[in-house]
């Protein structure tokens, strides 16, 4: 991964607005060419700033790093960018084909381009039979769509899309997925900001988790997990947390596993955020947690689980499933945006210094 | 260059949705026509079939050609495009930076390669499309016009195309950076119909201080003019009385408010003396006023005296000769002649030397300090726009 050439390479990316609002602080960020980038974070964790900053429409108080090689805002590599901005808002005036056509041309495609493209691009788009129809007229979803055919206009090397599926129906969002991966499979690179994590699951190969300001995690969503993975056992038969120090019991005295000291009060190997009954250590050295009738292995070795299951068969438990466990982008999510001291929801990152 | 060619593009789709471009533009049309419908025969003015005679309003002294061109130059200039189609023009104009500059429109412009200054000058150029092509159409429909009613084709009218868009680029620039600091349309139109009027008031001030001025040093040519005279008469009648061997002291003294001989042997020269010193005192506070507000106007844009360079190219000398022999006539006496030997506003030797006043300023300074005010407030909008975060 490390030997590709980067199409946004970011160091250091510092943005304090006037007021002294500390939008972000010191962004470290790469994103290979010819690949889906997922962009991730609550609302004021600085993501739309930073794509503004990478679009040149704001600039930042301290950046480094370059856009398809060339520095942070270098005027003439836009050219090879195509931008869908939130809530974007086209010329009322315009028909959809025109919004295409302005737009290419502001990007500096020739006219004879132009006029070969933009009905591809709204057909691709499923905007065909509306673009002579006035922008004043459409529905949001289909603003949305068109606004996803100016994006492509200029042929890009690099589309950047913010909410591209906001507004638009489930059967235009499944639309919208396949239009990503037809245009990653050109080789071109996406980088989406989107605040629907299941449908960035579907279609990012790698994704960044901005909080506060800062890159919290990035990579792909198998490295952002495969540490986090776990085998769950789940028994039947059991409630309440004494039955969680028998199960507790079972594994101490039958596999040799230690607890740890102040149990209740750790946090979850999964979930860190989320409290448990009882925690330890196997003798192999995996962590594990009893919370009621399930117990938690953070490993993603099957060969650890065997000696547990032989333990928990021969002390007769029901044994009611044994499962890999691995978190979802919303719980990687949830826990980048988490204060793992309190279990709160932090602070936006624009905050006053 | 294509980037360009969009975005004029987008300004003339832009206009062409809007409503008030076209009744402006049918409106130019209609008073165009209106002034077809107005003739000048031998008798005096036609309207449609009626006539109405005047004794001097008449081909006799005024060509039909110049009948137009005056028309033209002082009334369809001056008060249609100069007002009712430049209040038009700067309402229709008044939203293109707030619009430009809303959010979810501004920044799809921003991220494309073309730079903010290149940006901010194509679109402020954009905006003056407006007005340039009403003046096209109205230029064009009065060259028509006098062309097939006055039997002349006056290409010097199209003189009018830049003078006008020049005068609402000086309007339009101050919008511009009003609409770009407030990003309201109605907060800069108000504001810009506001500064217009502070820059009438101030054109105003200063034509009126320069017609105190200038009566101000007529009276006192005009005084010393007199006091020349009484001086001489006042030296005639001291030589005769002391050749009669007339004693002209009092108890060895001059006679009370006497300042000298003179002064004793002639009392109107004692008044003429005095109103002497109050005319230069005068002068000199006029000339002070005007100097003020003629720094002050020198400074801002001269929007009426723009307008005012469509009458000196349209009409020439010959014409002006012309209309100056229609005035004396409609006046009953030459110009420059006086009536009697004060000066006052409205005499009609001050509006003639305020007029030459006017016509030695050039174009150069006119148009030059214009544009440079014009230049700067651009020149703050380029920063401002670039550097600018949206």
């Amino acid at each position: 991964m490390t030997t590709l050439p980067w199409a946004i390479d970011l160091t250091n990316v510092e943005k304090v607005y006037k007021g002294k609002v500390h939008a972000l602080r010191g962004i470290e960020m790469k994103v290979a060419r010819g690949e889906i980038f997922g962009l991730l974070g609550p609302n004021g964790a600085g993501k739309s700033t930073l794509v503004k900053i990478l679009m040149t429409v704001i600039s930042p108080t301290q950046a480094n790093g370059s856009v398809l090689g060339q520095p942070v805002g270098h005027k003439p590599t836009l050219a090879k960018v195509g931008y869908l901005p939130e809530h974007h808002r086209f010329p009322e005036y315009l028909t959809g084909a025109q919004v295409v056509d302005f737009y290419a041309a502001l990007a500096g495609v020739p006219r004879a381009e132009r006029k070969r493209r933009t009905p591809e691009l709204l057909e691709l788009v499923g905007m065909k039979d509306w673009g002579s129809t006035k922008v004043r007229g459409y529905s949001k979803g289909m603003r949305q769509r068109v606004g996803i055919a100016q994006a492509l206009a200029c042929d890009p090397d690099l589309v950047v899309l913010d909410e591209p599926t906001d507004g638009v129906d489930p059967v235009g969002r499944r639309e919208i997925r396949e239009m990503l991966m037809r245009i990653k499979e050109q080789g071109k690179t996406v980088f989406l900001n989107s605040h629907l994590l299941s449908e960035l699951e579907m279609v990012c190969d790698r994704v960044a988790i901005l909080v506060q300001g800062k890159v919290k995690s990035q990579g792909t969503i198998n490295e952002l997990t495969i540490d986090r993975q776990v085998y769950e056992v789940e028994v039947a038969s059991l409630a309440g947390e004494e039955n969680a120090d028998a199960l507790a019991g079972v594994l101490t005295s039958r596999t040799g596993a230690r607890l740890l000291a102040g149990r209740a009060e750790e946090t979850s190997v999964v979930t860190r955020a989320r409290r448990v009954g009882v925690t330890g250590e196997l003798a192999s050295g995996e962590a594990f947690e009893i919370d009621h009738n399930m117990i938690r292995v953070k490993s993603t070795d099957a060969n650890v689980m065997q000696p547990i299951i032989d333990a928990l068969r021969e002390r007769a438990y029901v044994i009611r499933g044994v499962r890999m466990v691995r978190p979802s982008l919303e719980d990687l999510f949830m826990e980048a945006v988490t204060d793992p001291s309190t279990g709160a929801a932090l602070g936006p990152g624009a905050s006053r210094n | 260059m294509q980037q360009t060619i969009a975005l004029f593009l987008d300004a003339y789709r832009e206009l062409n949705s809007k409503k008030l471009f076209w009744i402006t533009m049918v409106l130019s049309v209609m008073i165009v026509a209106g002034f077809a419908t107005v003739g000048l025969n031998e008798k005096g003015l036609t309207l449609l079939w009626w006539e109405f005679e005047f004794p001097v309003l008449n081909t006799t002294f005024i060509p039909t050609e110049l009948f137009y061109k005056f028309m033209f130059a002082q009334l369809g200039v001056p008060i249609w495009l100069t007002w009712v189609a430049t209040i038009l023009a700067l309402v229709s104009t008044a939203s293109i930076f707030p619009d430009f500059l809303a959010s979810g429109s501004i920044e799809l412009t921003l991220s494309k390669p073309i730079s903010r200054t290149r940006l901010f000058l194509t679109k402020f150029a954009t905006g003056l499309l407006f007005v340039a092509m009403q003046v096209f159409v109205f230029t064009f429909a009065c060259f028509l016009l006098i062309g097939f009613r006055g039997g002349a084709w006056e290409w010097r009218l199209f003189f009018a195309v830049p003078i006008v868009l020049l005068f609402f680029s000086y309007l339009f620039s101050i919008q511009s950076l009003l609409g770009l600091l407030t990003r309201s349309t109605i907060a800069s139109l108000l504001l810009t119909m506001l500064i217009w009027f502070a820059l009438f008031l101030l054109n105003t001030t200063e034509g009126i201080f320069l017609g105190q001025r200038e009566a101000a040093v007529l009276t006192l040519e005009r005084t010393n003019a007199r006091l020349e005279v009484e001086e001489k008469k006042a030296a005639e009648v001291l030589a005769k009385r002391k050749a009669a061997g007339e004693d002209l002291l009092v108890d060895g003294k001059l006679p009370d408010g006497a300042a000298d001989e003179l002064e004793a042997a002639s009392y109107p020269l004692r008044i003429v003396r005095q109103s002497q010193k109050d005319a230069v005192k005068a002068a000199a506070d006029w000339k002070r006023y005007y100097s003020f507000a003629f720094a002050a106007k020198t400074v801002f844009p001269k929007t009426s005296e723009t307008i005012g360079l469509l009458d000196r190219h349209v009409i020439n000398d010959e014409d002006r000769a012309i209309l100056r022999r229609f005035s004396e006539e409609v006046d009953g006496r030459p110009r420059g002649e006086r009536e009697d030997g004060k000066a006052r506003r409205g005499d009609i030797d001050v509006e003639t030397r305020v007029e030459d006043v006017l016509l030695t300023r050039s174009t150069g300074w006119i148009l030059g300090t214009s544009i440079a005010f014009t230049g700067i407030v651009l020149l703050a909008c380029c920063v401002i726009f670039s550097r600018r975060d949206f």
